[in-house]
């Protein structure tokens, strides 16, 4: 999902044109989330870092009102009224019970984007910049490798 | 023919039962995503933007039968991730084919040639590769030279050891409508049964965000490339939907028609917009507000979308929704290759724009390497 500023910068292409006339579509700019804390100080400001939270292709450090830490990849969040009705829903990374959590918004004290962006920096330019310098160079097999996992 | 007898008999029959029943919304075909591990790293696709430890993790094979019974359909898809990087992977499939569904394992078959032998041919199971074009537009694509290669190379060795086989081809912004009418003749060649085809989508996870097809730019794309067509190609796609894609037809987006479930859940609401998840397909039915998505809806991240997990359903509902749709249907079937003197124009006059190096791709200059460093050398690098 876009934040909102992306919607409406969409929203803003689409009024001008019909879909039907667009030729190229804009895509979107990612936002630089990687170690950034936000202050969770207002309602909307809760709701809009988890949000991005969940919009976000790391994984995230959440300190409970409990004191209680929990890190892992926050793969949904469900839209209550208030923040007590409101949840994430969370794949922890690290410690023996790796069960899913859902977690009421009400309980977060602290939010993180702790993890590596895992989205960042692999656009298709980079990788063409980095074919063609290769390849100048007289290397051959020249590929994007998947990260190792262990 | 493009498809057994056998499955388009068993897919009719199941829409036509849908019907009767007066169900208003029901899946045909379920993206199935047993893993999002992946042995490429395509700039094109953010299905592999995870932390480590959810790309380790897999659905068990227990949890695949479960959702294909849960949901009821016809065909189950299986994309990812790779899925042969599964390790219980025929399992899966063989269970699947056990229940007497039609299973499209789609792979970039890096590895089909070396676990061949753990499949059996059967008319259940089709490999459906994942070949994006010639080799050198394929090979950008998936950011690996020689990915091309390797992947007909497995193609061939799953059609001569008897496997069903279709292949799965993408375009995106640049692509050269030419050089993928030459990219289905060496298809034919190597032997597949079909082909299927579709426009990219603006998937706002992935890396590469800006070779994204608009809704008119899809239309001549598909027009110049589908018009005039060789009898010889087969396409595993409803033809209203190629027609749809060729902009002769409009349709409305079937979001449901093609649901995803991975190890997260069922994805709300369709294979490529991530709304969050549901735990069960019926929770996805009716808690996703539909009119909130596709074109129609004025939703801006379904603006460009003609992509297949939309609209093929809806094809195969305006087949089934009437003596019309079968008629038009039939026609689009038997009626022969589009003849069409301004698509056969518009594809010998077809020009590559300047929209990035993709386009040079497959057009023939790749020997002025130079050129395309110094030009390349002006980008910002990503990383």
């Amino acid at each position: 999902m876009a934040t909102e500023q992306q919607e409406h910068l969409k929203i803003e292409e689409l009024q001008q044109l019909n879909p039907d006339q667009i030729e190229v579509m804009a895509g979107r700019d990612r936002e630089n989330l990687e170690g950034w804390i936000p202050v969770l100080a207002t309602e909307a400001e809760v709701k809009d870092a988890l949000e991005k939270a969940f919009d976000y292709r790391g994984d995230v450090t959440l300190t409970l009102k409990s004191g209680e830490v929990v890190e892992g990849y926050l793969y949904d969040r469900r839209h209550g009224k208030t923040l007590d009705d409101s949840l994430v829903r969370m794949m922890p990374s690290k410690g023996e019970d790796r069960s899913r959590r859902s977690i009421p918004y009400s309980e977060i004290a602290a939010l993180n984007f702790s993890g590596r962006d895992t989205a960042a920096g692999k656009t298709f330019d980079a990788w063409v910049k980095k074919y063609w310098e290769k390849k100048a160079a007289g290397e051959t097999n020249i590929q994007i490798e998947p990260e190792k996992l262990d | 023919m493009a498809i057994p007898v056998s499955q388009a008999w068993t897919v009719a029959t199941y829409v036509i039962k849908q019907k009767l029943a007066g169900r208003k919304r029901y899946p045909l075909v379920l993206m199935l995503e047993p893993l999002f591990r992946c042995n490429l790293a395509c700039a094109g696709c953010g299905k592999i933007q995870y932390p480590a430890h959810i790309l380790k993790a897999e659905l068990t094979p227990e949890e695949c039968f479960k959702a294909v019974e849960e949901c009821g359909v016809p065909m189950v898809s299986i994309p990812g991730g790779e899925p042969l990087l599964h390790p219980k992977m025929p399992e899966i499939v063989q269970g699947l084919i056990d229940r007497k569904k039609y299973v499209y394992m789609c792979t970039n078959a890096l590895l089909l040639k070396e676990k061949l032998h753990l499949f059996k041919p059967s008319k259940y199971l089709s490999f459906s590769v994942h070949v994006d074009g010639e080799k050198e537009h394929h090979d950008f694509g998936v950011c690996r030279e020689g990915g091309h290669d390797i992947a007909m190379e497995g193609v061939r060795a799953a059609v001569a050891a008897g496997f069903r086989v279709t292949t799965n081809t993408t375009l995106f912004d640049g692509a050269d409508p030419n050089s993928v009418r030459r990219h289905f003749d060496q298809l034919m060649d190597a032997g597949v049964d079909s082909m299927m085809i579709s426009p990219g989508y603006t998937y706002d996870k992935a890396p590469d965000q800006k070779h994204f097809l608009g809704r008119a730019r899809s239309r001549k794309l598909f027009n110049a490339l589908l018009s005039n067509r060789k009898k010889r190609w087969q396409f595993n796609a409803n033809p209203i939907f190629l027609e749809f894609l060729m902009g002769k037809r409009e349709l409305t987006c079937t979001p449901w028609g093609m649901p995803t479930f991975s190890i997260f859940g069922w994805q709300k609401p369709c294979y490529l917009l991530q709304d969050g998840y549901a735990d069960t397909f019926q929770e996805l039915l009716d808690e996703v507000d539909w009119a909130n998505y596709g074109t129609e809806s004025g939703n801006p991240r379904c603006a460009n979308c003609m992509v297949h997990s939309g609209y093929e359903a809806s094809g195969v509902n305006y087949t089934f929704g009437s003596l019309k749709g079968l008629i038009a249907t039939a026609k689009a079937m038997f009626g022969g290759t589009y003849e069409d003197e301004k698509a056969l124009k518009d594809l010998n006059e077809w020009a590559p724009t300047n929209h990035g190096q993709l386009v040079q791709i497959g057009s023939g200059i790749l020997s002025a390497e130079s050129e395309r460093v110094n030009h390349s050398e002006s980008l910002v690098a990503g990383d």
